[in-house]
């Protein structure tokens, strides 16, 4: 009997960013309840993003983490690289062990009291999409039964200078990003969500074939089209598949790295849809695509 | 479908490029690390380090794509994969400091050139490493990259056995790398973790780490060979008690030791040989020892071989595997000769001075990093 994972909860931060970044840190304590010292806005915003989703409850002990994000910390490290390479300074010790990616972790399983697993997972695409399958692997194999699930994208000052970094003209929003899921093993109550897949292929012809196996009925299924997914595949796939009803979770999003990980917080927010299944299908620029499958129960 | 197991692997550290070179090395004296100079405007930090072989540390940028593609094709190339299985391959790669080498020699050589250099302009994506490994090699998989500072490749290797497994998958190509970074040297500097004298693990003259480099690649895949290396279990667990060590009563190395001997089916007992960590650090030698001790009534053979590769960080869970198992082959559990001849007071471990004889069986794997990551893995040739 396949084990079913539901999703609990999800929580957002979304902030388009003008000027300089923010200074969270206020938020921070205001969202936990206390002030974090001694780390950067990366994992200040993590810690925000995951409060969130929790809310009022406490996760089990045993929960796992997962976090993804493109970029990761990138202020602590391009704090630690100009202080020694610009000004000459060696970096501190607790600069330089943040800048491990996986401190966010760390900080998020200290706030909430959790030791089991913990993975940090980045990707150029699909950083969301494989965090979350590899939780999806935890828990169908039993390894894990209740999972934090977190995609993270920052900027950083100068923004001009940032925008280069991601190959943005000077006119483009941009904005930062937490997004948290949390996922357990169990089966949904009426109106929950589950999360079914999560699969990479190589190629169209991969992707095209493990669709028509899905049998998605069009009338059931919104497919929502991933942020780096071609126009021209994303005309292609609905051709093919027929699945028409679309769900457009970003368009009013300015730029962030990691837009997949609104999507299944924006299809549990949406009212009316018992019964209905997300097809989020993306894209890279080699033809390379990831999907998620989620459904609400009926 | 057959159970996944280990196919091939391709190596490249301070005892050699290749795996057949590297396991050759483990039967002679320990390298001596060489201090690397950094410049700051106070002072010139001799920075301990095994670097590795053959690629001295010039020409960062050429150096680190060579040395890192070319053991992704000697895993490809040992695995015997086809091209087909090869582009269908996932790419599963655990790193601590990416491809951070490379952005430090490009920003320095933008501000010696008297630019407004900013960091990072070149890459801040942090999977483009994985991407160019992938590319180089024509895989078109899914591709992972996992940064758990010093359990990064140990987890990569979970998550690939569990690709394989599952069958999203036919073959997944493991892959560590750690390359000398200036600011990595630096940091560990800063903590004074670093030993000019090599690293010692578990021995009353422990004083700190070596600086290691490796580039590391293994190929999962289906095998019915009687008696190929497998992941038999394994563990993943976050310890809150401090970001940068493990506690040090051993409780929390207990717990993720204890829990990859569960998913394996096996009773402490049953285990033939331990390869440690072994940081030679004060106190992550005290936690692991003081971990091992609580979970084994009778402490089996333990290993360490830091000694001979330096610390690799990210790269070491990979790094050390490929090299347990290359001795195991050749039927040996390996010894770090003037390390730990004597039990100190405080650890009560010894490691063996000369290379052991070794039947196939079941090993244990330990792993711990930064940001409290810690992974256990038992691995098996045979059942």
């Amino acid at each position: 009997m396949p084990i079913e994972i539901t999703v609990r909860a999800h929580g957002d931060y979304y902030a388009p960013v003008e000027g300089a970044p923010p200074d969270v840190r206020e938020l921070s304590k205001q969202t936990l309840g206390k002030q974090v010292r001694r780390v950067g806005r990366f994992i200040q915003l993590a810690l925000i993003g995951a409060a969130r989703c929790v809310g009022t409850q406490t996760p089990p002990a045993h929960t796992g983490i997962y976090m993804s994000s493109r970029r990761g910390d990138l202020e602590t490290n391009l704090e630690v690289l100009e202080q020694f390479f610009k000004h000459g300074h060696t970096p501190k010790p607790l600069n330089f062990i943040n800048t491990v990616s996986n401190a966010s972790c760390y900080y998020v399983a200290r706030h909430f009291g959790l030791h089991g697993r913990s993975c940090f997972v980045t990707g150029v695409c699909f950083s969301f999409e494989m965090a979350l399958q590899a939780a999806l692997l935890d828990m169908q194999a039993g390894v894990v039964r209740s999972a934090l699930v977190g995609g993270l994208d920052t900027v950083a000052a100068p923004l001009e200078i940032d925008r280069r970094r991601l190959g943005l003209n000077a006119q483009t929003p941009v904005s930062e990003a937490s997004h948290w899921l949390w996922l357990e093993a169990r089966a949904p109550a009426p109106g929950e969500t589950t999360l079914e897949a999560v699969e990479a292929f190589a190629d169209r012809d991969a992707l095209a074939a493990w669709l028509k196996r899905q049998s998605f009925a069009p009338e059931k299924t919104l497919l929502a089209e991933g942020q780096y997914l071609a126009p021209a595949d994303a005309r292609a796939l609905r051709g093919e598949t027929a699945l028409t009803r679309a769900f457009a979770y970003r368009e009013s999003l300015a730029y962030y790295d990691g837009q997949a990980g609104a999507a299944l917080g924006a299809y549990r927010a949406t009212a009316d849809l018992d019964g209905t299944a997300l097809a989020h299908i993306n894209g890279d620029a080699e033809g390379r695509f990831a999907a998620i499958v989620a459904r609400r129960s009926a | 479908m057959s159970a996944p197991a280990f196919l091939g692997a391709g190596l490249h550290t301070a005892l050699g490029a290749g795996v057949a070179r590297n396991i050759d090395a483990l039967f002679q004296p320990l390298p001596r690390p060489v201090l690397q100079e950094i410049k700051t405007p106070e002072e010139s930090v001799g920075a301990p380090a095994l670097l590795l072989h053959g690629r001295p540390l010039e020409n960062i940028e050429a150096r680190f794509w060579q040395a890192a593609e070319a053991v992704v094709g000697e895993a490809i190339e040992a695995a015997g994969l086809t091209r087909d299985e090869a582009r269908e391959a996932a790419l599963v790669l655990g790193t601590s400091s990416l491809d951070i080498a490379v952005s430090e020699a490009i920003y320095a050589r933008e501000l010696a050139e008297g630019e407004d250099a900013y960091p990072l302009t070149s890459n801040s994506t942090m999977g483009r490493l994985a991407q160019r490994l992938r590319q180089a090699h024509g895989v078109r998989g899914p591709e992972y990259t996992i940064c758990t500072a010093c359990t990064a490749s140990a987890n990569a290797l979970i998550y690939a056995n569990m690709l394989v497994a599952t069958g999203l998958v036919r073959h997944a190509i493991v892959v560590g790398v750690e390359i000398f970074n200036i600011i990595t040297a630096l940091g560990f500097q800063s903590l004074e973790l670093l030993s000019p004298h090599g690293m010692k693990p578990f021995d009353a003259k422990r004083a700190g780490l070596t600086l290691g480099e490796s580039c590391a690649a293994l190929v999962v895949g289906p095998s019915n060979k009687p008696g190929a290396f497998h992941l038999r279990g394994s563990a993943n667990l976050c310890d809150i008690f401090g970001i940068s060590a493990a506690n040090p009563d051993g409780s929390t190395v207990a717990d993720v030791i204890r829990m990859a001997l569960e998913d394996a089916g096996l009773a402490p007992e049953q285990i033939d040989g331990i390869k440690a960590h072994g940081t030679a650090s004060l106190l992550n030698d005290e936690a692991e020892a003081a971990g091992m001790r609580l979970v084994f009534p009778k402490l089996p053979p333990v290993c360490a071989l830091k000694p001979f590769i330096g610390h690799t960080f990210g790269a070491c869970g990979v790094t050390e595997l490929i090299l347990f198992c290359g001795m195991a082959e050749r039927g040996f559990f390996p010894a770090t000769p003037g390390i730990c001849a004597e039990p100190s007071d405080d650890l009560d471990i010894r490691l063996p001075q000369t290379p052991q004889a070794l039947a196939p069986g079941v090993f244990q794997l330990n792993f711990f990093g930064f940001g409290g990551n810690n992974t256990s893995l038992v691995i098996a040739n045979a059942d």
